[in-house]
């Protein structure tokens, strides 16, 4: 019903010290002669006082000296971590200046035909030569795989346990911290 | 420039002590708004570590024109936010009883009878914040135990003055029809009340 919204909010605005005394009368008149409106002004008094008087609950002893041991490798884990990003952005953006810069430097030696055509060529035998040292690997690597497949077997069953053990290790050392805190419930 | 100040400064230029500084004189609200927001006394604690340690990688970010608490608890309690989502995936039986806070139980100050008062009253308070929807829960608690103003609590949600007060004027609703349905007031409505 709206009078009581208005009046609900009068009761809000009281429980806050921020109800002008006209009003704070006028709320007062209507508790008098409402029996819903004053008991639910009730339940908020109670609510109020209640939480109000419900004190601040500290952490166990030496809360603040552990949160200290943890803070020094953040920092430098995030320093570090800035680093690295630096150095990628750097890494992306330093080549294509360079090659901007190329390009407006010697864009004139592009109108050049014969010259264009030797590098495309040199490109391209460049890329041969790649293309056959990767073919050379990866038959090499074949012939292996096929003439040694219990040493390739061995291999992957040796990755997996790295990978295994990486894994619990990395729990077993997060352990101990989170056993000593709920410990301490 | 006041203590926190000096320590502020220190710490941003690296001083680990400094900042461990701010943690003694925080780790109290910041561990009382990641109980308040999760309801349990283990992942508060990891949860107010982790704010700390945020705060402390992120020092740089941190605009001193802005009340260092207010950010610290931003932090808090955005990352309880977070955590309760994520923990939603998981499913939990509602009727399940909170465990009482250790600090109830080693409170060697207060007799047996006024431990077992204290414990009754955290566990009813702790059950009615459990009941409201994450966002009405931080308006609440910020409201109530750092007594922060509408602003405040808005910068800290990241949203509008009125958007705040409708929270808090939904979550005292819902907080005073659960009290009535707990039986926190008593069934005769006196005949009068001061406003």
């Amino acid at each position: 019903m709206e009078h009581e919204e208005r009046y609900y909010l009068m009761m809000m605005g009281a429980l806050d010290n921020e109800l002008p005394d006209a009003d704070r009368d006028e709320l007062t008149a209507h508790l008098a002669g409402c029996a819903d409106c004053r008991r639910e002004w009730q339940a908020l008094l109670a609510i109020d006082t209640l939480f109000r008087q419900t004190p601040l609950l500290m952490p166990v002893v030496n809360f603040a000296e552990r949160t200290l041991a943890l803070l020094p490798s953040s920092r430098l884990r995030v320093r570090a971590l800035s680093a690295v990003y630096l150095i990628l952005l750097a890494s992306g953006i330093v080549p294509l200046l360079l090659g901007l810069f190329l390009v407006g430097r010697y864009a004139p030696l592009l109108e050049q035909p014969a010259l264009v055509e030797r590098v495309v060529t040199s490109v391209v035998n460049v890329g041969r030569v790649a293309a056959t040292v990767v073919s050379a690997v990866l038959a090499g690597a074949g012939r292996f795989v096929v003439e040694q497949p219990a040493v390739v077997g061995l291999m992957i069953i040796l990755a997996g346990f790295v990978l295994l053990w990486g894994g619990v290790l990395q729990r077993l050392l997060a352990q101990p911290a989170a056993i000593s805190v709920r410990n301490r419930g | 420039m006041n203590d926190e100040q000096v320590w502020l400064q220190k710490a941003r230029r690296g001083d680990k002590n400094a900042f461990g500084q701010l943690i003694e004189a925080y780790q109290g609200p910041v561990y009382n708004l990641a109980y308040r927001m999760l309801g349990n006394a283990g992942e508060a604690e990891e949860a107010a570590q982790e704010a700390f340690i945020r705060a402390y990688t992120r020092l740089d970010s941190y605009d001193p024109a802005h009340k260092f608490s207010t950010w610290l608890l931003s932090i808090t309690s955005n990352y309880c936010i977070d955590q309760i989502r994520k923990r939603r995936a998981v499913l939990l039986s509602i009727d399940e009883p909170l465990p009482p806070h250790p600090a109830l139980h080693s409170d060697n100050n207060k007799g047996p009878e006024a431990q077992y008062l204290a414990q009754e009253r955290e566990a009813l308070v702790q059950g009615m914040l459990r009941e409201l929807p994450d966002e009405y829960r931080q308006a609440v608690v910020l409201r109530y135990w750092y007594d922060m103003s509408y602003e405040e609590i808005a910068e800290i949600q990241k949203t509008t003055v009125s958007a705040v007060k409708s929270r808090l004027f939904r979550a005292r609703r819902q907080l005073a029809e659960s009290g009535m349905g707990r039986s926190l007031v008593p069934a005769e409505v006196e005949d009068e009340v001061m406003v």
